[in-house]
């Protein structure tokens, strides 16, 4: 194939929303950029499919945990954006279910419930803790190969001024901080309350997506990150395809060039700078940078090993990314009923987490590779909630604890495990629901990461946890986006501060280069 | 889960110190049984007399066991990229039937460790070194097509070094090395690899074959060199005067090998050993360059250098002062120069000294005479070059005695 003509500055590999928010980022400084995705539809993990004759379905991602409303202001996407946010409903076996509305915890009958003083309690500090961990997501980890430097000095002081915000809580807030951060979900809860439909929502929300159950360390951490903007997700109006719109038109509106059907095989690489990238049937598209929002490992190896120091290759290699949660969307025949659930409620976000020991025993299966006896299962009908779809029934689920290394594999007969193994999890609380389904797709971790190339189909492209976090996210010494190459960037979930339909990564990375002087 | 697969019983792990595949020749020579352990291996510190020994390498011609030398066989179509991705000189210019110098580092641009890199085809190398690499080469080939084999235990060696060392070669039958250049390596004789290499300066070969012919390769020399050429084994002592003369570095004195250090600025770049001129910055990325740059760019941060000092005391573990009280480095090897005639260390001085700043330089040494310690500063001047160079170990074919 004929040479492209035109040099862009900056090739983004994806457009997963990471990739958009980079591209947009970059174009509102009049920047040429152009987006390169292999498959025929824009948006990753993000976005939405047609999943039966003219119904929208959100393929993976259905809600927003941690959407960042400083990067939604920054690209003006908030106007954009029709989201609320729901209430959730936490499933009980015997049929008294829980409902958090508008912060407050009470029966779904509208009773009052002897644990809501303790949520209220826990919540409140989960929700300012991560508020204050917040600001850290917005900027590049602290360089600290330098020590003490001057070039270090703002590095420093952005420590400090993290240092300060803690010593402004007051003593108290302080200590409680310093004790809880690296504790675990399991214990925060049981403290405070016995486990029950309330504790089993906080160990759910604090391990969606994580290899961890909600005894390992690092899960109070885990939902300081996802409560950092409020506790209660949202849900985008017509799914999370919806803010892949958005960000489209935003960068299409600076002169993105977005090409679908355009997988990227390798980099081209001169004089260890990069000078652009090889597509799939050898066509090459010259860029003075190179912007991945694949994971850490799929990056370095679209570059090549040979780029890259040998510890580096092994820190990539061990980047932990066994992803533990599937989608099953399920189209329904008839608007779905829920025992003990109002016609109001039913819009809302339900989790079927009925204690914390429930979820840590689901855990324990799927971290040897098992099925779990019963998974954690949070799901939306967003047809109930969206009038553009009402009359079309539709149930989005995600599937916790489903092991991408399931022993024997990932084959058709593992996925109708997968399959009946969901439907009989929901069964227990939608009594009709076996009959009432039209047509089923469910997609393992495995399917995951063949279509969207999200290592182990993780999450966030790679375990958020303790030694994988801040600077040492995706690795130690490769935590500020820059990644080996000169002139390649990470820009995606793999990057600092991780997943979630959140756009952080993408928008800190196209500052980061910026600030590198890369484009000059 | 089972550990062993086989039906084979485990070879069990020797608790003791392993003979080397000469050893038994060696101890039916040796007068003072003076061992130390090499790699797990016993090894001679002394054969016979240090004075002895080391007058051998410069008059006659030695034989020392290298088989405890790391020895690696990196083998397949990618090896050439593995070995380039491994050290930071250009292997590309090691023709095959060659021999070269190399040195390795880690992310950080600080020496792992150094060694010689034999070309044995185009997709085929052996790398000799001190330290061990299997682990390491496996992390730097990960990604390509090479096969990586420790062939440490099975794959034997002697350096025969000294002046009439090709006499002894000719003597036993192996007259063919006339040719060799030095740092060319042949297989002299099915499954005898011969490279004019050594560690002494001086004429030398050094010959690898397959430990089940040890006994044959050491009888055939001894027979062929002993009565005529005056040919003795030796140990490491005779060998480390020699070495110092030439100012080859040993890993553990003269640097750290980073691999082994714990604590933190212990390692040392090539610019800081004295050998940025090996460091090839064109021939693509190789482990450390990016760091290697900036440490470029940025200078050293010590000097290894060679210092002739006053006197004859050695000036083993000396502090260096510029001028009179301050303290600037420390002496990592020394030794009198018996063939030189004169007092010669390594030493490493903290930048600028022994960079820029070459003058005013004084080594404290410490003498103990009967019963009591005596401090002496002496002077200590830098010296650009070698203490021991000369023709023959260079000249081809070599001379005759
Ligand atoms: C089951 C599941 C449910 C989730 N649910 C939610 C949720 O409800 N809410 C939430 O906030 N987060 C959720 N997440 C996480 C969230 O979806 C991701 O963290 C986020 O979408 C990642 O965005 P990204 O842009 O970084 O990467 P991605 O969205 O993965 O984008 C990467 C893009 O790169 C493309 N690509 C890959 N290889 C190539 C190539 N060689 N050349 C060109 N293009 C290539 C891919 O096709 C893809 O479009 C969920 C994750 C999973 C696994």
């Amino acid at each position: 194939m004929a040479q492209s003509e035109k040099r862009y500055d900056v090739i983004v590999i994806g457009a997963g929303h990471n990739g958009l928010v980079s591209a947009a980022t970059l174009a509102k400084l009049g920047k040429r950029v152009c987006v390169l995705e292999k498959e025929n539809e824009i948006g990753g993990m993000a976005r939405n499919y047609e999943i039966a004759d003219g119904l929208q379905a959100p393929r993976i991602a259905h809600l927003l945990y941690n959407y960042n409303p400083v990067v939604a202001r920054e690209l003006g996407l908030a106007e954009k954006i029709d989201k609320a946010p729901i209430s959730t409903i936490a499933l009980s076996d015997d049929g008294r279910h829980i409902e958090i509305a508008n912060g407050a915890l009470r029966y779904a009958d509208g009773a009052e419930h002897p644990d809501a003083a303790a949520y209220a309690e826990i919540r409140r500090k989960i929700e300012k803790f991560g508020k204050l961990l917040a600001p850290l997501a917005l900027r590049s980890p602290p360089d600290l190969s330098e020590g003490l430097s001057l070039a270090g000095a703002g590095e420093a002081a952005a420590i400090a001024k993290l240092g300060l915000e803690l010593k402004m809580f007051g003593k108290k807030d302080m200590r409680e901080f310093l004790r809880i951060v690296l504790s675990n979900i399991y214990d925060l809860a049981l403290d405070e309350m016995p486990d029950g439909e309330v504790a089993g929502l906080l160990a759910a929300d604090a391990v969606w997506g994580a290899w961890a159950g909600p005894r390992s360390p690092g899960t109070v951490f885990l939902l300081m990150y996802r409560y950092a903007y409020g506790a209660d997700p949202s849900l985008p109006k017509r799914g999370a395809g919806a803010v892949v719109d958005a960000i489209v038109d935003v960068a299409r509106s600076r002169g993105v060039e977005i090409r679908t059907g355009a997988a990227v095989s390798r980099l081209n690489i001169k004089n260890d700078a990069v000078t652009g990238v090889v597509l799939e049937g050898g066509s090459e598209i010259s860029a003075k940078v190179v912007m991945s929002s694949l994971g850490a490992f799929p990056s370095m190896k679209m570059a090549g090993p040979q780029h890259y120091d040998v510890e580096t290759v092994r820190r990539l290699r061990n980047v932990r990314a066994k992803g533990m949660t599937a989608k099953v969307n399920l189209v329904l025949r008839q608007e779905p009923k829920i025992g003990g659930v109002s016609l109001a409620q039913i819009a809302g976000r339900f989790v079927i987490a009925p204690s914390a020991k429930y979820v840590e025993r689901a855990f324990s299966k799927a971290k040897y590779g098992e099925f779990p006896g019963a998974p954690v299962i949070e799901f939306v009908m967003p047809m109930v909630s969206d009038a553009a779809q009402r009359g079309r029934y539709l149930l989005s689920a995600i599937v916790q604890y489903i092991p991408y290394h399931l022993k024997g594999g990932w084959d058709d007969a593992a996925r109708d495990r997968l399959t009946a193994l969901t439907i009989d999890t929901l069964s227990q609380y939608i009594p009709e629901l076996r009959e009432n389904i039209a047509h089923v797709d469910a997609l393992s971790p495995a399917f995951i990461e063949r279509e969207t190339g999200a290592p182990g189909g993780h999450w966030h492209h790679g375990e958020l946890s303790t030694d994988q976090l801040l600077t040492v996210r995706p690795v130690n010494g490769m935590s500020r986006y820059a990644f080996g190459v000169r002139g390649y960037y990470l820009c995606g979930a793999g990057a600092h501060p991780g997943g979630g339909v959140s756009g952080a990564a993408g928008r800190n990375s196209a500052l980061q280069l910026l600030k590198d002087g890369v484009l000059s | 889960m089972k550990l062993f697969k086989s039906a084979a019983k485990p070879v069990a792990v020797a608790r003791e110190l392993l003979p080397t595949p000469f050893f038994d020749k060696l101890d039916a020579v040796s007068l003072v049984k003076n061992w130390h352990e090499w790699n797990g291996y016993l090894v001679a510190d002394v054969v016979e007399a240090v004075g002895k020994e080391y007058f051998a390498i410069r008059n006659q011609s030695t034989l020392f066991d290298i088989s405890p030398m790391c020895k690696y066989r990196v083998k397949g179509p990618d090896a050439l990229r593995v070995m380039n991705r491994l050290v930071i000189r250009d292997v590309a210019k090691i023709g095959v039937g060659r021999v070269g110098y190399a040195m390795w580092c880690d992310e950080e641009g600080m020496v792992i460790d150094d060694g010689t890199v034999f070309r044995y085809g185009d997709d085929e190398f052996m790398l000799l070194c001190q330290e061990h690499m299997f682990t390491w080469l496996h992390d730097c080939a990960w990604g390509f097509d090479v096969s990586i084999t420790d062939e440490t235990h099975n794959f034997c060696g002697l350096a025969l070094q000294g002046p009439t060392s090709f006499s002894v070669l000719k003597e036993a039958g192996l007259e063919s090395v006339a040719d060799m250049k030095p740092f060319d390596l042949r297989e002299i004789e099915p499954g005898l690899w011969i490279s004019r290499t050594g560690y002494t300066g001086d004429l030398g070969y050094e010959l690898f074959t397959d430990s089940q012919y040890a006994h044959q390769l050491w009888d055939r020399l001894w027979g062929a060199g002993h009565k005529l050429w005056g040919l003795i084994p030796i140990g490491f002592d005779a060998l480390e005067i020699a070495r110092l003369e030439v100012g080859f570095l040993a890993p553990g004195l003269d640097f750290q090998p980073v691999h082994v250090v714990s604590r933190i600025n212990r390692g040392r770049t090539p610019f800081e050993l004295g050998f940025g001129r090996l460091v090839n910055f064109e021939k693509g990325h190789f482990n450390g360059r990016r760091a290697l740059l900036k440490h470029r760019d940025e200078g050293s941060r010590y000097h290894l250098v060679r210092l002739d000092i006053e006197g004859k005391e050695p000036a083993k573990d000396a502090f260096i002062y510029s001028g009179r009280d301050k303290v600037v480095g420390h002496v990592t090897s020394a030794v009198w120069s018996p063939t030189a005639k004169r007092n010669i260390a390594l030493a490493e001085l903290e930048a600028p000294y022994g960079g820029k700043v070459k003058n005013g330089l004084w080594a404290e040494i410490y003498v103990y005479k009967e019963g009591a310690w005596q401090r002496r500063q002496k002077k200590a001047v830098v010296v650009e070059t070698p203490f021991f160079t000369n023709a023959r170990s260079r000249k081809t074919p070599p001379d005759l005695f």
